[in-house]
């Protein structure tokens, strides 16, 4: 009786993984345009790295160049997320993942601070309100 | 809950974070190929957008289309365009049945008429004036009619509902037609595809919520942001395509090798679809990446061109020699004729 092991099936790498495309060069002259434009006027700028094709190798270029940072921020909002400041300063690799794990965006940021750590106005005014709530309610501090 | 409120308080009362909504526009913005800046730019639009009222008919059909919304793998990504709309119709999942869900379905179109969005899945039929498909004994074409009056805009979801799909295959028994066919005075967006890939059902209404306005369509009404390009463009196969590497049996050396699909009967060149990008099964695969060529299932009668497992010269897909010479050639003929393909594609359709 012939297993599954018996049908002739081979995993084939798609091609060139380990090559780099040349594309991974161009982002970070296109990084300092934007460092520059950050000073110039204070305007946050960003590069989808999903919008262009990277090979896993012009990734870890990428990565390799732009180095680490001193911080690193995890988020866990509709799955988790990864904010990590790299070897230059306002420029952040962002990484999105979905509630399995998958991949659904991946930017560089280049601002100060990414929007998406800070908290809103309107959040606070939530917060204080659910504070506040909570302070006045003796018995739940009690219990 | 007030239904029809805003995006924003309607997602606050879900526990939805701004953070999490902030997360959700950058990876719509990013598949939809929006520039990042967009995504901020669409957060704040959409919480401030009112939920628009949501009817979807499902005329001759599979429920394929829902399913592949609803079940797909990532649901807090494309599911949350639920908490964005008010879907005041829709049959498979409403709670309602019978008198009281089609009560409903008048009640919102009476009181959101002209502001409502109508989704509809599959063809309508025409034949025998409406008898093969009524829903509480009112025919689609009855339906379509007096829902596509209030309508702001309508989106056909699935390729029966764009093109006829399905039901319209020779000998068309039942008249089907699509819904552009028979609604001709609103706009009418094709977001073809058997079934549609859930992120561009999800991507098209996050657009029009976000800026009100229909996207960018080609000349057969789907959007540009996902079907502008041809699975073949972005086969991680193509390669082999250019070095006239070919399978030629489904148990040959080729295809165990992962070689091009193209002599066992891909449509990839010819059809319009973000499969190779997007991919399947929350970003899993794609049917070519499983082995299998293209059936062109996002394009017009798909279903009648010459067989799935027939070269695209042998069947109906446009002109066999120039689509013969683009095996030989490579890149450049290669896009050619699948401009070629799809002018031709355009004609017949418009012939039909």
């Amino acid at each position: 009786m012939s297993g599954l092991r018996d049908i002739g099936v081979k995993v084939v790498e798609p091609p060139a993984s380990d090559a780099r495309s040349g594309n991974a060069e161009p982002l970070l002259h296109e990084i300092a345009t934007l460092l520059d434009a950050l000073l110039a006027g204070g305007r946050a700028g960003s590069i989808d790295l999903r919008s262009l094709p990277l090979t896993p190798a012009d990734r870890d270029y990428l990565r390799e160049r732009l180095g680490e940072g001193e911080v690193r921020a995890e988020l866990h909002a509709l799955g988790p997320s990864e904010v990590r400041e790299t070897a230059y300063r306002g420029v952040w690799w962002v990484t999105h993942r979905n509630a399995a794990g998958e991949l659904c965006a991946e930017l560089i940021e280049v601002t100060p601070w990414p929007a998406i750590l800070q908290a809103e106005r309107e959040e606070i005014e939530d917060a204080v309100q659910r504070l506040r709530a909570q302070l006045g309610d003796g018995a739940a501090w009690k219990a | 809950m007030d239904l029809h409120g805003t995006v924003g308080e309607a997602l606050k009362q879900q526990g939805i974070s701004r953070r999490a909504f902030l997360k959700f526009c950058t990876a719509l913005a990013s598949m939809m190929a929006l520039p990042p800046q967009a995504a901020a730019a669409m957060a704040q639009a959409l919480a401030k957008a009112r939920r628009p009222s949501v009817i979807w008919l499902p005329f001759q059909e599979c429920t394929g289309c829902t399913e592949s919304l609803t079940r797909s793998n990532s649901p807090t990504v494309e599911n949350m365009i639920f908490n964005m709309i008010s879907l005041d119709y829709h049959e498979t999942l409403f709670a309602a049945a019978g008198d009281a869900a089609e009560a409903a379905r008048e009640k919102a179109m009476k009181d959101n008429f002209g502001k409502y969005l109508l989704l509809v899945d599959g063809s309508v039929a025409t034949g025998l004036d409406g008898a093969y498909s009524c829903i509480g004994g009112v025919s689609n074409v009855q339906m379509l009619e007096e829902a596509a009056k209030g309508a702001a805009a309508i989106v056909a979801i699935g390729t029966c509902a764009a093109f006829g799909g399905l039901p319209k295959a020779s000998p068309n028994p039942t008249g089907a037609a699509p819904v552009a066919a028979l609604v001709r005075d609103k706009p009418v967006i094709n977001v073809s595809g058997c079934p549609p890939i859930p992120v561009v059902i999800t991507g098209v209404l996050v657009h029009y919520l976000t800026f009100g306005s229909l996207p960018e369509l080609d000349e057969l009404g789907r959007p540009k942001a996902f079907y502008g390009e041809t699975i073949h463009d972005r086969c991680y196969r193509r390669p082999f395509y250019d070095q006239g590497k070919f399978a030629k049996t489904f148990d040959d050396h080729g295809a165990r090798n992962g070689w091009c699909l193209y002599e066992l009967g891909c449509k990839g060149p010819v059809t319009y679809n973000a499969c190779a990008t997007l991919k399947w099964n929350g970003g899993t695969s794609f049917p070519i990446e499983s082995g299998h060529g293209c059936l062109g299932c996002s394009e017009p009668d798909f279903w009648d061109k010459g067989g799935f497992y027939k070269a695209l010269p042998t069947g109906n897909w446009g002109g066999g020699k120039t689509l013969a010479a683009a095996a030989a050639a490579g890149v450049a003929i290669g896009a050619a004729a699948a401009a070629l393909a799809r002018k031709r594609q355009a004609d017949i359709a418009k012939e039909k």
